[in-house]
């Protein structure tokens, strides 16, 4: 099922028999039936099955807009509401009536549809006063149903006409489907219509429940993410990183070049596509259209440095810009100069997203020369324009399917990802989905413009004021259409967007008043977003009357009423202060609970003028904000919000009071939480962690106080009641505090840093300013964005020296036909395939989407690249040709067969402790796999490690080829432990330091901790970092699922390794963790261990704060508490591990946290588990550094802060990227 | 999806479907692609936001960060699963009662994990709705109506 009928044209519903259809013909097109219904804009189509179509150019952003307007149809009309299905924003079929902005879908392009139902009645009303020979005055309609209205009753009487005719004797009807019978009727949409009044709406001003809720509730098929079209391929974009930003010379023109064969593992590619800075990628498949655009290599030039936008006002005040003069009058400059106090004052509001919950996403299909898009647009028609200049195709050839997308309260991605959509489908000749993801739909979206607002002005010794002298600064340039400027169509040029102006008068009467807008370019990406420029125009005047009220001695109320002279709004103030019980009062209050939380109330108001300037106004709003503001942390929480609003007629009242509530949350959202951060050269907020919302916990109790105006005319509601929010916050926040604050949005730091340095001292007794530990406060974004690369330091003298020495080179075992796997037993060969696995030879010796054991994988080790080998039984690039004793000597001297060393990367000093037994059967599994021919090149080693020969010294000083003989001192037990984990697990391999040669040390080092692929093998024996002491138990628990309730996740190099295990017995399992148990201190009991876990994440739970007032504090809570925080949220499948417990937090170094945060955890098929995503793609190194700060500061408070972390990101991100 | 994978058997809603796909696809694309689901939606991918938010074997799970290998076996259901359009469950007849959703991107993550909530506490308190409900974010505001509609919920449940 959808909501909306796809795929009919206009044709189709033009000229179809049995329809009346009020439609608007071209300019000087008098006979509509014979007009070309392509060229006829349809409103209101009536079907002689009793069905009402009805058409508006606006779209359903996710307001209930399409309910709306089916009430204003079947109102006008007298049709049960069921009836009308309304088409929304197809560029196919609807009228054109521009972009769906401004909340003027009700006020703008409403009445035009209400006048198409109305003039259908008045046709139908006028064929049934014929049919039934009664005059249309007479006659009623219920339901599309017509009778006589009996004399004196009528629809306000509230007896029905209906019955009223039925008793007068008159039951004669006529419905509109007989009226209408098989006839095409086509009425020219008329002017002078008139419409139904207010006393006589049955279904109008009446709540109805929403239309797309069920579909939504349910899975229908509703949004453009749910389009799915035959032959449909998935497509992903790579884009440049220049993220956020389309304003310079650089913008489609920084390609270098893209490396294909980076992605040439990934299955199902169809097409890389690129044109200028546009890259984008088709599969087969999504997730592997999704795995090569994180994975292809592209080359891109220097990305120029932004602005500093660390100083926004200072940025916002060297944009080049143009003043336009909105307002003057009086004399400014004259009352300025004789002000008795003068009060300059700058308001400065951040860059904000749209944010929408669901990246954007479209379908495009190319094919005849026509293009048909499905999309989310906000303007259909706009877009129509666009895909038609970058495809180089007519207007006319394009047509956008308008579904609905996630809310987006503006300009968001939506138009990006259709043209996207639209290039890919032309380059693959199928349709192509392509979805954006979460960090390019947060980085590229066009952010709600920061703003600047300088206001001068002051009072006269009277208190009255003497001038207002506004000036505000808006960075937009209407963000053009992404792919158009990737691909060069259009140059990024300063091209400016005046939309600064909206709400930019003000609402007070002052004598000598001026409004100065400076339009500018864009700094970075910027468009509309809602409450355009009118939000933080009011923050400024609303803010400032509150100023200057306080400072001549006045209740802020009241001096605004003193200037307010609009009637309506002076009723909306006046009723609102009366709901909130507002007490007069002078200045802040400064009220404070016994807790040292202090208290306070804010007032503002608004009318929202929007539209090309001076343009007009849609609902009045106005807010008192109740505040309470922590001292000691700077944490500002709403506790009550009461919100008024004067809408006029509300279609939908239930609508109307959830939009007020929207606006309500949404922009108390913006006000206290949202600010979008930069690097030196991109937006760096890409997901929720560094860009949070408000979450159900920070919800205050909302009192919705609406107007009722039934008589005046319905204005937009989709917008007004944000606008007043800030300015009532900070009000309040002055109320309680006594300190102003010009700046948003409201985080503890700001708060705290403002109230400090206002001389506002945290309550007595003095408290610690928050419970974190000082190692998890943040440090000062660093600019640099300099990699330092570490100097491989590697202890090599001694065997330079040693190099002089002639050594042997042993000889080669002769080669072999490679043996029948026949010959050996299906046990044997079993056995073997276990070992292998134990051995992690499919780890090593199979590279990323590789043919298992057919080697090719990369090893970074620190005397240089090894690449594995093929280990298959293909005679010349394997081991086919490999006798058993050749494969013997190489297990336990480490030799080829052809008598050079190997190096012991390749661990044959542990697998030389393997039994006879056990190797023959290994040796019979490598036998038996198929073989595969696969040449693997030579290891890039300097000298002296390029020597192999030394590696025969090597192997007197480190290595005993003994194997395995059994303690008989030991048990059973910790003898097959021993075994398995000393010999062919070769654990130690990872988990013991080597020294300068690159052996494993010994003695009370061993199993002390080592390090693998750069990721910390942390200590098994006594050294162990382990929050609580590793046990039998947990060693089991670990190696069987690769999870432990009280040490976390297997990470890294260790997860496959766990994978491996999988085909392991039980009993060898509990043999090993037996024989690693014995490595560290006495046991402790089972109850004991669970205590100190216990004890230890509550410590780590009570170091936690809602919000938290550190930057690393709120990214963790919103990226990493959903998982790592148990007890806070919903219960989830899988695990929920308390970092509390794990190893890596605890280590020196913070690489393995690091990592682990760049590369995410991906236990490959161990069920349950989960995976932790990588973030590598959506946390800046600045982000991921203060999160670690935090995560050590309150999981390992006892330990040494990390430092140097943004660089060692850095560092671990280019290693990453790099393989 | 080559030969080299396994089959995999995936219980949704009731039906078992054999894929044979890598065990590493993500549960997400799963639904949506080779199930053809609507009901989960892409949010972010990383786990935040809840928009995929599934139940496995009635416990709330994020279909985005799940693979498809995590689920073998175990009861995986989606919106749809729920119930349909003439066939609601009390918890999505509640949400389409109390207007729980504007744009309704979100839905599909508060409706399952009201379901999950409902089932293991039929009676929270207003803080254990608003806790459960913490890292389901919306955009729209529509945070009073959804409260009011897990509160629906569980009353209707109670009956």
């Amino acid at each position: 099922m959808t909501l909306q009928p796809q795929g009919l044209t206009r044709t189709d519903y033009l000229t179809r028999r049995g329809s009346l259809a009020v439609v608007k013909p071209p300019a000087g097109v008098v006979d509509v039936a014979a007009a070309d219904p392509e060229a006829l804009e349809p409103f209101v189509l009536v079907d002689a099955d009793g069905t009402v179509t009805a058409f508006n150019g606006h779209v359903d952003l996710g307001t209930g807009i399409r309910t709306a307007l089916a009430q204003i149809v079947a109102e006008e009309l007298d049709v049960g509401f069921a009836r009308v299905t309304m088409v929304l924003g197809d560029t196919a079929l609807t009228p054109d009536q521009g972009p769906t902005i401004a909340s003027e879908t009700i006020q703008i392009t409403a009445p035009a549809l209400r006048r198409a139902a109305a003039q259908a009645r008045h046709a139908l009303l006028a064929r049934a006063a014929e049919r039934l020979d009664v005059p249309a005055p007479e006659l009623v309609v219920e339901d599309g149903v017509v009778r006589r209205r009996t004399t004196g009753s009528g629809g306000a009487t509230g007896e029905s006409g209906a019955d009223a005719a039925a008793a007068a004797g008159d039951n004669r009807f006529v419905t509109y489907g007989e009226l209408i019978g098989d006839e095409r009727i086509v009425l020219a949409l008329a002017e002078d219509v008139p419409v139904k009044p207010v006393s006589e709406h049955r279904i109008v001003g009446r709540s109805q429940p929403r239309v797309d809720l069920p579909a939504k509730a349910t899975g229908g098929l509703v949004y453009v993410h749910d389009v799915r079209v035959p032959g449909m391929l998935h497509g992903r974009v790579v884009r440049p990183p220049y993220a956020g930003v389309d304003i310079g010379d650089f913008v489609g023109t920084s390609l270098i070049a893209v490396d294909e064969s980076s992605i040439a593992h990934i299955p199902g590619i169809v097409a890389v596509v690129v044109i200028g800075d546009f890259v984008g990628i088709v599969a087969e498949r999504e997730e592997n259209a999704e795995a090569a655009m994180r994975t292809l290599r592209v080359a891109w030039k220097p990305t120029p440095k932004l602005p500093d936008l660390d100083d926004l006002a200072g940025a916002l005040t060297r944009n080049p810009s143009t003043p336009r003069v909105l307002l003057d009058q009086g004399d400014v400059d004259g009352a300025l100069a004789g002000a008795a106090k003068r009060m300059p004052r700058e308001y400065l509001w951040p860059y904000q997203m749209h944010a929408s919950i669901g990246p954007s996403c479209a379908v495009a299909d190319l094919s005849e020369g026509r293009l048909r898009a499905w999309s989310g647009s906000q303007n259909p028609v706009w877009l129509r324009a666009d895909l038609a200049k970058l495809m180089d195709l007519p207007e006319a050839a394009v047509e956008i399917v308008r579904l609905e997308a996630a809310g987006c309260y503006g300009r968001n991605c939506a138009d990006d990802v259709t043209a996207d959509a639209a290039l890919l489908a032309r380059a693959v000749g199928r349709p192509v989905r392509v979805q954006l993801t979460r960090d390019q739909e947060h980085a590229w979206e066009p952010k709600g413009a920061a703003q600047l607002m300088t206001v001068d002005g002051g009072l006269n010794a009277d208190g009255t004021v003497a001038a207002y002298d506004f000036q505000t600064r808006y960075p937009s340039n209407a963000s053009p259409t992404l792919a158009l400027l990737l691909t060069g169509k259009v140059a990024a040029g300063a091209t400016v967007l005046q939309m600064g102006d909206r709400t930019a008068i003000g609402p007070y009467d002052f004598a000598n008043k001026r409004v100065v807008c400076h339009d500018m370019a864009p700094i970075v990406r910027a468009a509309w977003l809602r409450g355009v420029s009118a939000l933080p125009n009011t923050f400024a005047h609303e803010c400032y009357i509150d100023e200057l009220a306080a400072e001549a001695g006045v209740d802020p109320i009241e001096y605004r009423l003193r200037y307010l002279k609009d009637q309506r709004a002076r009723e909306l103030v006046q009723q609102l202060a009366a709901r909130a019980e507002w007490e007069p009062h002078v200045g802040a209050r400064l009220r404070e609970d016994p807790d040292g939380i202090r208290r306070g109330r804010g007032f503002a108001y608004a009318l929202y003028v929007h539209s090309k300037f001076p343009g007009y106004g849609a609902a009045w709003a106005a807010w008192v904000a109740d505040v309470a503001v922590d001292t000691r942390t700077g944490e500002v929480a709403l506790t009550k919000i009461t919100v008024g609003q004067d809408s006029g007629l509300m279609i939908n009242p239930d609508g109307v009071r959830h939009q007020i509530q929207g606006n309500v949350i949404q922009s108390t959202s913006r006000v206290l939480k949202e600010e979008v951060t930069f690097t030196d050269v991109a937006v760096a907020s890409r997901e929720w962690g560094a860009y949070p919302i408000l979450t159900f916990p920070e919800l205050p109790p909302i009192d919705v106080m609406m107007v009722p105006r039934p008589n005046d005319d319905p204005l937009g509601v989709g917008e007004s009641a944000s606008v007043p929010s800030a300015a009532a916050i900070a009000n309040a926040v002055y109320d309680a505090t006594g300190v102003r604050f010009r700046e948003l949005p409201l985080t503890p730091e700001r708060v705290l840093a403002g109230l400090r340095a206002a001389g506002v001292a945290p309550p007595a007794p003095a408290a610690a300013a928050s419970s974190l530990p000082p190692a998890a406060r943040p440090e000062k974004p660093s600019r640099l964005r300099t990699v330092v690369w570490p100097l491989v330091a590697a202890a090599i003298g001694a065997v330079g020296s040693i190099g002089v020495v002639t050594l042997p080179w042993r000889g080669a075992i002769a080669p072999i036909p490679r043996p029948e796997p026949s010959v050996f037993s299906a046990a044997t060969i079993e056995r073997g395939r276990v070992l292998a696995h134990l051995g992690a030879c499919f780890v090593c010796h199979t590279a990323e989407g590789g043919v298992p054991l057919a080697g090719g994988l990369r090893l970074d080790t620190p005397f240089g690249v090894i690449t594995t080998t093929n280990i298959t039984p293909d005679v010349e690039t394997g081991i086919g040709a490999w006798s058993y004793p050749a494969f013997e000597r190489a297990m336990r001297e480490g030799l080829h067969r052809n008598g050079r060393h190997l190096y012991p990367a390749f661990p044959y000093t542990s697998y030389a402790k393997t039994t006879d037994a056990d190797l023959q059967a290994l040796y019979a599994f490598l036998m038996s796999v198929p073989a595969v021919r696969h040449a693997t090149p030579a290891p890039e080693f300097s000298f002296p490690f390029d020597q192999r020969p030394l590696m025969a010294l090597w192997n007197t000083m480190f290595h005993k080829a003994a194997p395995f003989t059994p303690d008989p001192t030991k048990s059973e037990l910790w003898n097959r432990g021993f075994y398995l984990v000393e010999g062919l697990g070769h654990c130690s391999a990872c988990h013991t330091p080597r020294n300068a040669m690159g052996a494993e040390e010994s003695g009370a080092r061993r199993f002390s901790g080592g390090v693998a692929e750069g990721w910390d093998a942390p200590a098994l024996n006594r050294d162990s970092r382990a929050p609580v002491p590793w046990d039998e138990t947990a060693f089991y628990d670990y190696l069987r699922t690769g999870w432990s309730r009280h040490h976390g996740a297997a990470a890294g190099p260790m997860a496959p390794i766990v994978a491996e295990l999988k085909v392991l017995p039980d009993d060898d399992i509990r043999a090993m963790a037996h024989y690693l148990a014995s490595l560290g201190d006495a046991p402790k009991a089972a109850a004991e261990i669970e205590a100190l876990a216990a004890a230890r994440e509550a410590a780590a739970a009570a170091r936690a704060g809602t919000p938290v007032s550190v930057p690393g504090g709120r990214m963790f809570d919103g990226a990493c508490a959903v998982c790592h925080e148990p007890g806070k949220g919903a219960a989830l499948y899988g695990t929920k591990p308390s970092l509390a417990l794990v190893t890596a937090v605890q280590s020196d170094t913070p690489d393995t946290v690091l990592r682990v945060m760049l590369e995410g955890i991906h236990p490959p098929g161990l069920g349950e588990l989960g995976a932790m995503p990588s973030f590598a793609d959506h946390l800046s190194d600045w982000q991921i550094a203060e999160i670690a700060r935090y995560v050590r500061g309150r999981f390992a408070p006892e330990r040494a802060a990390w430092t140097d972390l943004e660089a060692t990101v850095a560092r671990l991100r280019a290693q990453v990227r790099t393989r | 999806m080559t030969v080299h994978d396994p089959l995999i058997s995936l219980h949704v809603n009731g039906e078992t479907h054999r894929l044979r796909l890598p065990g590493s696809t993500p549960l997400l694309s799963v639904l949506r692609n080779d199930l053809g689901l609507n009901g989960p939606k892409f949010g972010c991918g990383i786990g935040e936001c809840g928009s995929c938010t599934v139940l496995v074997d009635g416990v709330a799970a994020r279909a985005c960060v799940l693979h498809l290998a995590d689920v073998a076996g175990h009861r995986v259901t989606t919106l749809e699963g729920l119930g349909g359009p003439d066939s609601l469950h009390p918890v999505q007849a509640a949400f389409v009662e109390t207007a729980g959703a504007q744009c309704g991107y979100c839905l599909n993550g508060m409706i399952m994990t009201t379901a999950a909530l409902l089932d293991a506490n039929p009676d929270p308190s207003e803080d254990q709705i608003r806790e459960a409900l913490r890292f389901n974010l919306c955009r729209c505001g529509t945070h009073v109506e959804i409260l009011a509609a897990v509160r629906l919920a569980a009353e209707w449940r109670r009956r």
